[in-house]
């Protein structure tokens, strides 16, 4: 039974290599006839996202099994990239490091952010276009089908997965949602532009804002913001306005004096009431005067160094799970193996079995034609007979067992089926 | 029908077990503890069902109005319903470790309460049974969204505390956000009103029904006047809460806990005070649950409606 994995990620190779060696979905099927047309007697899975690009071969007997160089000769190959240019960066794994890697890499472990959710989902998918395309096989199956079990189990025996580790998922999440019950009813407002903000315009989006406001010093900057944020620009004259109407406000200008100050913000609380305002300064340094969250109970304001506090101590709860994860990853890896190797003496016991239980019938049968008179004791002397083979094939299969604790035990397999004259069926 | 025997130790350990687990869970989450902890909380629910069922089976009476003690678990068991439909439907939600306290403690108060209901020969009062039944059902809700105002009022605070001292989302600790909580704050203070005012309403009617069998009005009793103070803070902090003036979810919160904070105080210190000691001491006596023997009384008492019911007093 032959299994190995050879890779990129993160890890080994830097963006450049990673996005030429990645496999669009649309590339997939061809990618998966070029692989068959060369082996055709191994299963595959390619695992392909942002972060890396895996491909998982495996094959009962090891006749004409891939090596590590006929894949990196097919990334080569297939998206027409010089070998040298990446052969350093590929990693080869093998036997029972497949399965830890594979799990570890299921459960987000081997991910860029520990804990991230949707690595299951892409192991989910790529497992299922490699059936689509007749890809898989008996081994590939189960090896998936596990990882997807030990994730879930990783996921729900440790808190890898709980809380959140990017800043704009900690503004939203840890106190967007915190404050508001639903954002589809909130207008946010936006001031300025930048990475950032358009990550956490994502985030509300997804928590269902729908009214965004965009303003900016220089209107062209916040045509542009608005357009890819689906928001709707706004003069930056009138900006007390806008922050009148806001439910949720995040701004990124970095001005210098801040942009709002305790005074500038009174106003605007006075003319909008007393409702609860979310304020997400992103700016460095801040756009709001730190004293503008004293100004009343329902003003929540929170600056780059708030969230990222945030996020640092969820990443710190995150680390202290990895042992944990390990430990689990450890001990299904293992019980993984120990089922595979059975699986692989199992044919080999059964004919074994059935070999010696098939002599034992035979001379059973003429034994009680010669003595018809030990008829009347036939249950008695047929349990003898069975417990005599039972005892003979004791030590010969207890020895294949411990042999298949470290691997297929192909050497003592082709012993037996010499020694009992067993025949491949 | 042969109903189990139950103890009320059964189900008030159950929820002790459950708060417990409630508690471990703020440091670590698993599935195994959260199925471990609901399944002690239904255990201890449905032991609690039936401790009522047999009660009412005894005393030949619907829990509401066999006894203070009855009454009071009856008002815990209300809780615990809320509790299970919570902690079933909001899995992240640490509804236990505000609810189970206040649940434990009106089981307790409830075991130091008078058990023994009178032999009320029911046929004489089946004109004023139907009455009596809303009137203390009135209370009782009232009470029950006085507490579930309490408990929200609280996690109000808590979270409007840790979002403003800017700490992010506690995993054992997760709580609603702060509009559905004030939400339920201002809810929470309204039904309380409202259910107050029809058991205050509904003792009226009572007293002008058995008017000619009635007690004198005795409007001196602590349970009468704490009643009818509680009930004044109330109108007048629903007044307000109409009136648009309480804007800040903050102060909404704390007119909730110290709203419905006092009238759990007031109510169940006046009935455990009442219905132990005054009972015990003097029996025989024309005292509001010694006649009864029944903490719903509390506000018909005022009429001295419920009083009119027993022509005969076990308890004396």
């Amino acid at each position: 039974m032959n299994l190995q994995v050879v890779y990129c990620n993160h890890h080994t190779a830097n963006l450049g290599i990673r996005e030429r060696l990645a496999f669009s979905r649309a590339q997939i099927p061809q990618a998966y006839s070029a692989l068959r047309a060369a082996f055709p007697r191994a299963e595959w899975v390619v695992l392909s996202t942002c972060n890396r690009i895996e491909v998982y071969t495996a094959q009962d007997d090891s006749a004409h099994v891939p090596s590590h160089q006929d894949v990196a000769r097919f990334f080569a190959d297939f998206h027409q990239v010089p070998l040298a240019e990446f052969f350093d960066d590929l990693v080869e794994r093998t036997g029972p490091d497949v399965v830890r890697h594979l799990f570890q890499v299921a459960s987000s472990l081997d991910s860029m952010v520990l804990g991230e959710p949707q690595i299951v989902a892409q192991v989910k998918e790529a497992y299922a276009l490699a059936q689509d395309h007749a890809a898989a096989g008996p081994l590939t199956n189960a090896l998936f089908q596990r990882a997807l079990k030990v994730a879930k189990r990783v996921r729900s025996e440790t808190t890898l997965a709980e809380g959140r580790v990017s800043i704009a998922s900690v503004a939203v999440g840890d106190f967007g949602k915190r404050i508001f019950d639903r954002f589809d009813d909130k207008t946010v407002l936006v001031i300025g532009a930048g990475e950032m903000a358009a990550e956490t315009l994502r985030y509300l989006r997804e928590a269902g804002a729908n009214e965004v406001l965009v303003t900016n010093r220089t209107l062209a900057r916040a045509e542009q913001t608005a357009a890819e944020c689906g928001g709707r620009v706004c003069p930056f004259e009138q900006l007390d306005d806008w922050l009148c109407q806001a439910d949720v406000i995040v701004t990124t200008t970095g001005a210098t004096p801040p942009l709002v100050n305790r005074d500038r913000f009174r106003k605007v609380r006075q003319r909008s009431g007393r409702k609860p305002v979310f304020i997400l300064d992103l700016g460095v340094p801040r756009d709001f005067e730190p004293s503008v969250s004293d100004l009343d109970d329902d003003v929540y304001l929170y600056c780059i160094d708030d969230l990222e506090a945030v996020c640092e101590q969820n990443r710190q709860a995150r680390s202290g799970e990895v042992e944990k994860a390990l430990e689990i990853i450890e001990e299904e890896t293992e019980k993984f193996r120990s089922e595979l190797y059975h699986r692989a003496t199992g044919p080999i016991i059964k004919r074994l079995r059935d070999h010696h239980h098939g002599i034992v019938g035979d001379e059973l049968t003429r034994l009680f034609a010669r003595l018809p008179h030990l008829e009347r004791d036939r249950a008695e002397i047929e349990r003898s007979f069975e417990q005599l083979v039972n005892k003979l094939l004791h030590p010969p299969l207890e020895a294949l067992r411990d042999e298949a604790r470290d691997g297929t035990p192909h050497g003592l397999m082709n012993a037996l089926k010499r020694l009992f004259r067993l025949h491949d069926e | 029908m042969h109903m189990l025997h139950v103890e009320i130790i059964c189900f008030l350990a159950s929820y002790l077990v459950a708060f417990v687990l409630e508690l471990g869970r703020l440091f670590g989450r698993s599935s195994i503890s959260r199925f471990v902890m609901v399944g002690f909380g239904v255990a201890g629910f449905v032991a609690h069902t039936l401790y009522l069922i047999n009660r009412s089976q005894q005393t030949h009476l619907p829990p509401l109005l066999a006894s203070t003690h009855d009454w009071m678990l009856v008002l815990a068991w209300v809780l615990v319903l809320f509790y299970v439909f919570l902690t079933l439907a909001q899995k992240e939600l640490a509804v236990g470790v505000f609810a189970l306290p206040v649940v434990l403690a009106l089981v307790g108060i409830a075991t130091l309460l008078n058990q023994e209901s009178d032999v009320i020969e029911v046929s004489a009062a089946r004109a004023h049974r139907a009455w009596a039944m809303f009137h203390t059902a009135s209370l009782v809700f009232g009470m029950s969204a006085g507490a579930a105002g309490f408990l929200s009022g609280i996690m109000y605070l808590i979270q409007h505390r840790r979002l403003k001292g800017r700490h992010g989302e506690q995993t054992g600790l997760k709580m609603p956000s702060l509009a559905r909580l004030a939400q339920m704050n201002r809810w929470a203070i309204m039904l309380t009103f409202l259910f107050l005012t029809l058991g205050f309403a509904s003792g009226v009617i009572l007293k002008v029904i058995a008017s000619e069998q009635a007690s004198p009005v005795r409007f001196g009793d602590p349970i009468v006047v704490g009643s009818l103070f509680v009930w004044l803070c109330l109108a007048g902090a629903f007044v307000w809460l109409l009136s648009g003036q309480a804007s800040a979810g903050r102060q909404v919160a704390w007119l909730t806990l110290a709203g419905c904070g006092f009238l759990l105080i007031t109510v169940v210190g006046l009935l455990l005070v009442t219905g132990t000691i005054h009972s015990r001491s003097s029996p025989g006596s024309s005292g509001l649950l010694d006649q009864r023997g029944s903490g719903p009384g509390l506000f018909a008492c005022l009429q001295g409606g419920i009083p009119q019911w027993p022509p005969s007093c076990v308890a004396g």
